[in-house]
């Protein structure tokens, strides 16, 4: 094993471990509800620095994902009455399906019409959901869904449901950095950096463009179901073009294409407006602000950031070596 | 004479109402290297993105291996065995450049997303030969101490040679140098013309787009000259250099092309002007 | 009604959000033009227009003929700052970098409109008094008609200034090829910025004579400009009469549409229409397909 993927083991083990000890530190069960959306977050932001990161596409309709997974996951177990981790392998099922009929057409064209398209996407999702008030609520949102069960044991407290949010986090962490470190994840950054020259070594750049975009599209799906089965009432702003432009915010804030930038971005931006009331009034100048800062002079992002700091440390070390 | 492995048969190509290529055929011998020659906006580069799946011709035929390849994507290509380096370089600059080379192996290696996020155990042999084969690859064109550097950070001429590690790691038929020594200083050029004799004795099939003419004579078994898109001769080395339409409208009389600016495939006169 | 009158009716209403539309593509088409950037505050170059002639208009009493130019000149003004404070400091020349700063910066517009003009529904008086016109069956009011003329006038512009002036046509020799613009002695930067102070004039424009109609707000010009992008895709992205055909189309298509079916579900056509030309004409209408290049 190369010292990247060392490093990366060290820095999951050291991740696990700060994850196992917050619940002792955390208090007051407020913050560790702030801390499960946190995880929530993490998954999605993953999923999607696979997609903007590594295939240089981006998506602004993963609020949508989110927000399919979440609705397919209610309606299914409150309306009828299934199981919620079969009604959450469903709307992944279904959010998967979703997103190859998406980025079939659109991601064999050079160009970033995948943008556009996901654009366009969350906006209808958005308005039938408003619409179909019927089976989704409506405006007013869709209450009464069951929490997720290990065993007959019901996940629904904030102490439980951190352990699985945030397993599912760090597990979701662990499946991206395997596939960022193989033949398909080289495939991918490699198309980043010249498809051309890719496709010329065998690359089916179309194929793994559309594939991990699905893929992105699933990790925010099953976080949309677990959030769904958390708090047990969704409601449409939750996943609007807003929340879209949030998700990408944090990946690009965290780094793209660092697998930790994920992590970074959400663990970043998903407190302050939680935590800090004061600032869902600013909420827009704040997210926008952070953004525009952090795109114009740190494109690299926080991790980017942080790597850097790292670089400076260590080669101050080899001078003084 | 050895078996044709390529041939291309009145190929034609246009863009925008300019006629890039028009009834070029030639056939390239398996085994041999063949150099294609031309001044600027000959179409040279064009007939290469013409085999290999950048662009479909607009007529002709191109037959690889016994098989009608026109307007197959360039990923299958590569999977059949034909690949290519470009004029304008393209590496990954943000991979290593072993992971370069590893990314060359990707059309004999098939392991896909969900084998690779989950680290089967297959996938980890697979990726044990990929490792391996890469090195072995960076070894032969003596790159393997810049192995685990960035390859956007390596010299001009470094960058061209993981090119070529790249194309050859996984044993391709034919590969496909689109100006494989433009830009380089003449030692640079006398050790890749090495490599490029050092490949073709492994038994891997060469066609070369190059300005540079003395790497061409002394490489190359057959060279193809094209001229405002239509192939104006085809032998030999030594028969082109005395070959008379190549003398008048070629060698003779005018300056020696300018390595790195070909223009192709713009249209003749805006080339002239460049 | 008759059914005549009714589809009259349709259409014009179709027309007059059809022409806003039309200028907000237009305002996508030219800076995509000069620098490949989709901007995504055209819509809050909307918003500002309305809301700057709420200010300027009701609240401070100015004559029309004075809050419209100086309501363009703000907006104009703040497209160039977009460009001049951060598309040109970026450090990165990745498109999905510069793309995202004009999302950023859409996100930061709305909260400081939100800070300045509250979050209620404003209302904006409209260019000359209110009095119903029966026009072909259909019942109008002179504020539909000020949008047409304005359209129509701030289109004869466009095409005098692209087709009859120097400066026009260096912002059109940018947009094809900006290496050779600028070796034939055209300051490309200055024909960049131009097309961002043009982009914000006109959502200015479309902002300053729709929000009689709609009554402003901070988030007004999101939905439109947002509609507005999806006309310039239906049109052929970047093509500018291509921008005008896909913004009346769409405007047609949206009220007809909802006449036709159900008015809730209005907001569902334009991006239906988006995603449809995307999977089976990505290049619009007008738009000609690009070859690859090597």
């Amino acid at each position: 094993m190369n010292r990247e993927g060392r490093a990366f083991w060290w820095q999951l083990a050291a991740l696990a471990a700060a994850v196992a000890c917050a619940p002792l530190m955390v208090g007051n069960p407020y913050h560790l509800n702030v801390l499960n959306v946190m995880a929530l977050n993490v998954l999605v932001v993953t999923g999607l620095n696979l997609l903007i990161g590594f295939a240089g596409n981006i998506s602004l309709g993963h609020a949508a994902f989110y927000g399919l997974g979440a609705y397919i996951s209610g309606i299914l177990t409150s309306t009828h009455g299934w199981d919620p981790w079969l009604a959450m392998l469903a709307a992944a099922c279904v959010v998967a399906l979703v997103a190859l009929l998406i980025g079939i057409p659109t991601l064999r064209l050079a160009g970033n019409y995948l943008v556009m398209a996901t654009l366009g996407f969350n906006l209808i999702v958005t308005i039938l959901i408003l619409q179909l008030d019927e089976f989704t609520g409506g405006p007013s949102g869709f209450s009464g869904i069951p929490p997720l069960k290990i065993m007959g044991h019901s996940l629904a407290s904030d102490q439980d449901f951190y352990w699985l949010a945030w397993t599912t986090a760090l597990l979701g962490l662990l499946l991206a950095r395997n596939l960022a470190d193989s033949r398909v994840g080289r495939g991918l950054r490699a198309l980043h950096d010249s498809p051309v020259a890719a496709a010329a070594v065998g690359v089916p750049t179309a194929a793994y463009k559309v594939q991990v975009f699905v893929l992105s599209a699933i990790y925010a799906s099953v976080a949309g179901s677990l959030y769904a089965h958390y708090f047990g009432i969704v409601s449409p702003t939750t996943f609007d073009i807003f929340a879209s432009v949030e998700l990408v915010t944090m990946c690009l804030v965290g780094g793209m294409g660092n697998l930790w930038g994920g992590f970074f971005g959400a663990a970043f931006l998903t407190p302050l407006p939680l935590v800090l009331h004061v600032f869902e009034e600013y909420k827009d100048i704040f997210f926008g602000g952070i953004l525009l800062l952090l795109l114009i002079f740190q494109p690299q992002g926080l991790a980017g950031l942080w790597a850097r700091v790292r670089g400076a440390r260590a080669a101050r070390a080899g001078e003084g070596a | 004479m050895p078996e044709t492995l390529l041939s291309v048969r009145d190929l034609d190509m246009s863009f925008g109402g300019v006629q890039a290529l028009s009834q070029v055929s030639f056939a390239v011998p398996a085994g041999r290297i063949t150099a294609v020659i031309g001044p600027n906006g000959a179409g040279k580069t064009t007939a290469i993105n013409c085999i290999s799946g950048v662009y479909r011709p607009r007529g002709g035929r191109v037959v690889f291996n016994g098989h009608t390849i026109n307007g197959q994507a360039p990923h299958v290509l590569a999977r059949q065995g034909l690949t290519r380096t470009f004029q304008n370089l393209q590496v990954f600059a943000n991979l290593s450049v072993l992971e370069n080379v590893m990314v060359g192996l990707h059309a004999v290696t098939g392991r896909g997303f969900v084998s690779a996020m989950l680290r089967l155990p297959a996938q980890r042999a697979e990726e044990r030969r990929i490792r391996q084969q890469a090195r072995e690859a960076l070894e032969f064109l003596g790159l393997q101490d810049s192995a685990s550097l960035p390859a956007g950070q390596l010299s001009y001429g470094d960058r061209k040679r993981v090119e070529l590690a790249r194309a050859l790691v996984a044993k391709p038929k034919l590969v496909l140098l689109d100006e494989p020594v433009a830009g380089l200083n003449p030692a640079e050029t006398e050790d890749m013309g090495q490599a490029l004799l050092a490949v073709r004795q492994q038994g891997v099939t060469l066609v070369l787009v190059e300005h540079d003419m003395s790497l061409v004579m002394r490489v190359s078994d057959q060279v193809v000259v094209l001229h405002f898109g239509r192939k104006i001769a085809q032998g030999d080395p030594q028969s082109i250099q005395r070959h008379p339409e190549v003398l008048r409208t070629y060698l003779g009389g005018r300056d020696e092309p300018i390595p790195g600016l070909d223009m192709d495939p713009a249209p003749p006169q805006e080339a002239a002007r460049a | 009604m008759s059914g005549w009158e009714q589809l009259s009716q349709y259409v014009m209403s179709g027309l007059t959000t059809g022409s806003i539309y039309a200028l907000a593509a237009l305002g996508f088409c030219l800076i995509y033009n000069a620098t490949h950037i989709v901007n995504f505050a055209q819509g809050d170059f909307i918003s500002l227009g309305g809301l700057m002639m709420y200010t300027l208009l009701g609240a401070a009493g100015l004559p029309a003929l004075l809050a419209l130019p100086l309501a363009v000149a703000v907006v104009a003004g703040l497209g160039v700052m977009l460009e001049a404070l951060a598309i040109r400091r970026a450090k990165s020349r990745d498109l999905t970098v510069l793309i995202f700063i004009t999302v950023a910066a859409s996100a930061l517009f709305r909260g400081v409109f939100k800070e300045i003009w509250g979050k209620q529904a404003l209302a904006v008086p409209p260019l000359s008094p209110d009095v119903p016109l029966r026009f072909l069956g259909a019942t109008l009011t002179p504020q539909n008609l000020w949008i047409l003329a304005i359209t129509l006038a701030a289109i004869a512009v466009l095409i005098y200034f692209f087709n009859h002036t120097l400066t026009g046509r260096a912002v059109r020799a940018v947009a094809i090829n900006p290496k050779a613009a600028a070796l034939m002695g055209i300051d490309t930067r200055r024909m960049v910025r131009l097309s961002f102070a043009l982009a914000g004039g006109l959502g200015a424009l479309a902002g300053a004579i729709i929000t009689p109609i709609t009554t402003a707000s901070y988030h007004v010009g999101v939905m439109m400009g947002l509609k507005g992008f999806a006309a310039a895709v239906l049109g052929g992205y970047g093509n500018f009469l291509g921008a005008i055909v896909g913004g009346l189309t769409l405007g047609l298509l949206e009220s007809l549409g909802a006449g036709a079916l159900s008015s809730a579900y209005k907001d569902v056509i334009a991006f239906v229409v988006l995603l449809l030309v995307l999977f089976i004409r990505p290049r619009g209408l007008l738009g000609r397909g690009e070859e690859a290049r090597v």
